[in-house]
């Protein structure tokens, strides 16, 4: 028979062997799912229809657009000599250029990049208008944010076309469809970042601003237009991102991001539409900077900003001017440069990284910290935007950034010496006048008010 | 009692070299006078001492200490405060300078108050040498007791306002006027427009007791004073004042000293015309103000150049601050001194009553005076006692005390808000205690947009809307005190949190007793991200 006294020795030590079998495989499954980098939240933000020299093109240090420029009215006419050359948007209404994939060359004209006027005047369009340009006046936030953390002047848009297959890269490194349009029957089997995310059960959300569920690919069909939406987020033109619950869940409006930030539950990976805040043509652009402001600020101001990147870039260059060939390393791209930041602890400040990118880039990174393997050849082939990170550094403290760029009057510090010299000379003064009175040799008169009883007041 | 007396103490401290034995000879051969009167005025100063230390840093500052410190954290150049606080605002910066001095060494709100102590028990000081001076030691000391368990006094002496260091200027000043008045040595007229400059410096408004020290000399014949002297006391005190308008000039703030005079001429009134019928008398003591006004009457033939004097300092200040539009809690401080020996004298020299039923027959009084004397004074310990007791209600009047829970929320502002962000509370006062322990920028959401109508200090939020909406404004916090005195803007406030999201980051809680005696922890101050 075992004595009780043995049994319990037995016993403590199974109860100490087994979960030596157990640990490597947990301790596994979660370094399998630990970010490679500091990173545990990346965030990106992608907005609509503006070039690198639309926004940035005048930002000090970067590739902006150069002295002189003067792009000709008409390319075809060699004996029309008259140009137009980039000017500040201020006051005027400004219109939405065309940005086919025809435009684009027109433009691009085989690498010249003098097309930028005759393309869209060739339609009937303001083709002046497209060598107009913000500068911090207009987009102050964003000049800010260049300020304290990297800009990317060397990020290109995927495609030489519009939203839809821009957006496509972005998500699955590939266009998904020959035009730049939605295939009858949605994007199929075309694997995209979220699949190999929920495969892997790292966390990811699709925010957008006023999202409406009921509207797919599939519900467009009955409208006689194809809503921002659907064109903005691949996934609702996905069968399997729209039926399938545990990833349709997982496209939500942009309310649930500050839910997630207040309880904690920030996924991993998040992309986000500002739909009803975007830079589109002809939108108010300060509507899209305060809510990436407002994206950012809570962000800073909740436990997950010492481990977070946000990112923010643009579809397409939206037919506007930028003077940058892009490189044309196949037959759907690049596309003309399109603005690009980032804000992280980890990010460089004030640095403006100069490495080729495209969406395709952001692809990279995640794959690359969450250990996926790529999607495709172009995200197989893409730089990554680790250039911009310092993770050598401790993480920045969060810092609001202002929406103005108005420098602030020189504050006219008071000269304190003043307020020290005249009160400590008065304390002085008025010590020594005291001690003069005090130190006087001074017998006081007796008090000759002593309490005496009424009969001797009387007398 | 005349320095006369005091000569062995004088004799004791002239001996350079002594030994332990003569020492020890030397005290035992004082007389017995001597040594009591010396433990009388150890055991009051004590006593004020120890009421004003007692749990003295146990609730943060309220909004005037903030302001104040800030101010001084301003001089003293401290990152953050510097940027926040502006040096000059509405009075000259005599306290401030001395509290800039402490906070080069760092800041300090216990260091703050235990200046501001230190300076209630000088005050204390100069009461018991005003009394002896005036009526004898025996009603010094005793006034200096009075002084000392005052609440009106203790409340306001442990706290870091311009009132403590201003009363202790008024009573120097009322000191060195009675030892003119007393001795007729020009000095001492000289030396009380001293006493004058360091008051205004101390607080602009104790410019008003010219008006006592013109009263007495106008109207008291037996205290001769000439043009010549007066003079030169008049340019004396200017001599003192200059600081202020040199360093507004000089330093870079008279934009801001002129906007706080059209201010404060042209503000609303901010209580109702009975507010100090209806605090100051607890305050000071309802028997003290009792037995001062029945020595009056009760000793009315023994009048002299003193009671005028006492009168005057109370009279003047008592009937300006009624008239003035601005009311304060602590603005009538000065004339406590003054009323304080009044009592003093009261119950030390009616010695006598005279007997209506017995003819001319007078009857000692002294069990009268002891009876009411142990109750005016255990009144008195009571009151300052519970007064220093933090508010269990949740409820509190500017200027007497400090706000329980303002620091600790002030200090999880500093440790848990971003640098730049942005604070909105209900008013201002709640916005200087977050400033100040919290470093980060609060806005009142009462401040008026409208400048004739607000400290030019404080900057108003015209459009909170706007503000959030625009993510300028990234945390709204609500506070029973403040939701207390305007339900109007606290309902403004809460419906703002609503609109945007208002979630709860931060609730900060105090103890409170309800009706029933149960206590129970009451959220006084709450605070809100908010996000559009």
């Amino acid at each position: 028979m075992i004595n009780s006294r043995r049994f319990s020795y037995l016993f403590l030590l199974i109860a100490m062997i087994i979960p030596l079998f157990g640990m490597p495989h947990t301790s596994s499954a979660q370094s399998e799912n630990d970010p490679k980098t500091p990173i545990d939240h990346f965030i990106v933000v992608m907005q609509q229809n503006h070039t690198f020299d639309n926004y940035f093109g005048t930002y000090p240090g970067a590739n902006g657009i150069p002295e002189g420029v003067c792009i000709p009215l008409t390319v075809s006419d060699p004996k029309n000599k008259q140009c137009v050359t980039p000017y500040e948007i201020t006051n005027q209404p400004i219109s939405d250029l065309s940005h086919s994939e025809t435009i684009f060359f027109d433009q691009y004209q085989n690498g010249k990049m003098n097309g930028f006027v005759e393309a869209l005047t060739k339609l009937n369009q303001d083709g002046q208008l497209s060598m107009g340009r913000f500068t911090e006046k207009q987009i102050p936030f964003y000049w800010n944010l260049a300020d304290q953390y990297v800009l990317f002047d060397n990020y290109f848009s995927s495609a030489h076309t519009g939203s839809i297959t821009n957006r496509m890269y972005w998500v699955a490194g590939k266009p998904g469809s020959e035009f730049n349009r939605i295939p009858e029957g949605g994007f199929g089997d075309i694997p995209t970042i979220f699949d190999r995310l929920q495969e892997r059960g790292i966390t990811w959300k699709f925010y957008i601003k006023d999202y409406n569920a009921g509207l797919n690919y599939r519900t467009a069909k009955e409208l006689d237009f194809l809503p921002p939406q659907v064109q903005w987020v691949p996934l609702l033109s996905f069968d399997r991102f729209i039926d399938d619950p545990e990833l349709s869940r997982r496209i939500v409006d942009l309310d649930e991001y500050y839910t997630d930030l207040e309880n904690g539950t920030l996924p991993a990976v998040a992309y986000v539409l500002l739909l009803g805040a975007t830079e589109h043509p002809i939108s108010d652009l300060s509507l899209g900077e305060r809510a990436t402001r407002t994206m950012l600020h809570s962000l800073m101001q909740s436990d997950s900003w010492e481990n977070s990147a946000l990112f923010i870039t643009y579809d397409d260059w939206g037919g506007w001017y930028d003077h940058v060939p892009p490189p044309q390393i196949d037959d759907r791209g690049y596309g003309f440069r399109v603005p690009a930041l980032l804000v992280s602890p980890y990010a460089r400040m004030g640095h403006i990284d100069h490495t080729l990118l495209d969406h395709t880039s952001i692809l990279k990174f995640i794959e690359e910290n969450w250990d996926i393997p790529p999607l495709a050849e172009r995200d197989a082939q893409a730089n990554n935007i680790s250039s911009a990170f310092d993770f050598s550094m401790a993480p920045r403290p969060a810092i609001l950034v202002s929406d103005t760029r108005e420098v602030p009057e020189p504050r006219v510090e008071p000269r304190r010496i003043v307020i020290y010299a005249a009160y400590g000379a008065a304390m002085l003064f008025a010590f020594l006048i005291l001690l003069r009175a005090f130190s006087a040799r001074e017998i006081l008169p007796p008090l000759s008010y002593e309490p005496r009883p009424p009969e001797e007041i009387k007398s | 009692m005349s320095l006369r007396k005091n000569s062995y103490i004088r004799e004791f401290l002239s001996q350079r070299r002594i030994s332990g034995a003569r020492v020890w000879r030397r005290w035992w051969s004082w007389d017995r006078e001597s040594v009591t009167r010396l433990a009388n005025i150890a055991f009051v100063m004590i006593l004020a001492a120890g009421i004003r230390l007692l749990g003295i840093n146990q609730i943060g500052f309220n909004t005037d200490e903030a302001v104040y410190s800030g101010q001084a954290a301003a001089i003293a150049q401290v990152p953050v405060l510097k940027d926040i606080f502006p040096i000059f605002r509405a009075h000259p910066l005599l306290f401030q300078f001395l509290l800039a001095l402490l906070f080069n060494f760092g800041v300090s709100d216990l260091a703050a108050r235990l200046l501001a102590v230190a300076i209630g028990v000088i005050t204390v000081y100069i009461v018991y040498r005003l009394g002896s001076l005036l009526y004898g030691e025996s009603t010094g000391i005793l006034a200096a007791l009075i002084m000392a368990v005052m609440p009106y006094h203790v409340i306001v002496s442990r706290q870091v306002l311009l009132d403590g260091p201003l009363v202790l200027c008024t009573t120097l000043t009322l000191y060195l006027l009675a030892r003119y008045a007393l001795t007729g040595n020009p000095i001492w007229l000289h030396a009380a427009g001293i006493g004058m400059g360091l008051t205004f410096l101390a607080k602009e408004t104790g410019i008003i007791l010219l008006g006592s020290i013109y009263s007495f000399f106008a109207l008291s014949r037996e205290v001769p004073v000439r043009l010549q002297d007066l003079i030169i006391s008049f340019g004396l005190m200017v001599i003192m004042i200059l600081p202020f308008p040199i360093s507004l000039l000089l330093a870079g703030g008279s934009k801001i000293g002129q906007q706080y005079l059209i201010w404060q001429l042209f503000r609303r009134p901010n209580h109702t015309p009975d507010f100090y019928l209806l605090t100051v008398p607890g305050a000071i003591g309802t028997l003290v103000i009792l037995i001062a006004l029945a020595g009056i009457w009760l000793l009315w033939r023994e009048r002299t150049w003193r009671e005028k004097l006492l009168l005057w300092w109370i009279i003047v200040p008592v009937i300006f601050f009624q008239i003035w539009p601005t009311k304060g809690f602590q603005y009538l401080l000065p004339i406590a001194p003054a009323v304080a020996v009044l009592a003093g004298r009261t119950l030390i020299r009616w010695l006598w009553l005279e007997n209506p039923f017995i003819g001319e027959r007078q009857l000692n009084t002294l069990w009268i005076r002891v009876v009411a004397g142990g109750l005016m004074i255990l009144t008195l310990l009571n009151t300052s006692w519970m007064a220093i007791q933090p508010s269990t209600t949740g409820v509190f009047i500017a200027g007497t005390g400090g706000v329980p829970g303002g620091r600790e929320a002030g200090e999880w502002v500093k440790e848990n808000l971003p640098s730049d962000a942005t604070v909105l509370t209900v008013g201002p006062s709640m916005a200087n205690i977050l400033q100040f322990y919290g470093h980060r920028k609060a806005l009142g959401l009462s401040v008026s947009p409208n400048p004739l109508h607000r400290n030019p200090s404080y900057e108003s939020v015209n459009n909170p809307d706007l503000e959030i909406r625009s993510n300028n404004i990234q945390y709204v916090v609500w506070d029973s005190y403040s939701a207390e005195r305007s339900a109007f803007f606290s309902q403004r406030l809460l419906a703002l949190t609503a609109r945007f999201h208002g979630r709860v980051v931060h609730t900060q809680t105090v103890t409170v007793t309800l009706d029933d005696g149960t206590k129970v922890d009451k959220p006084v101050i709450i605070i809100y991200w908010v996000h559009p």
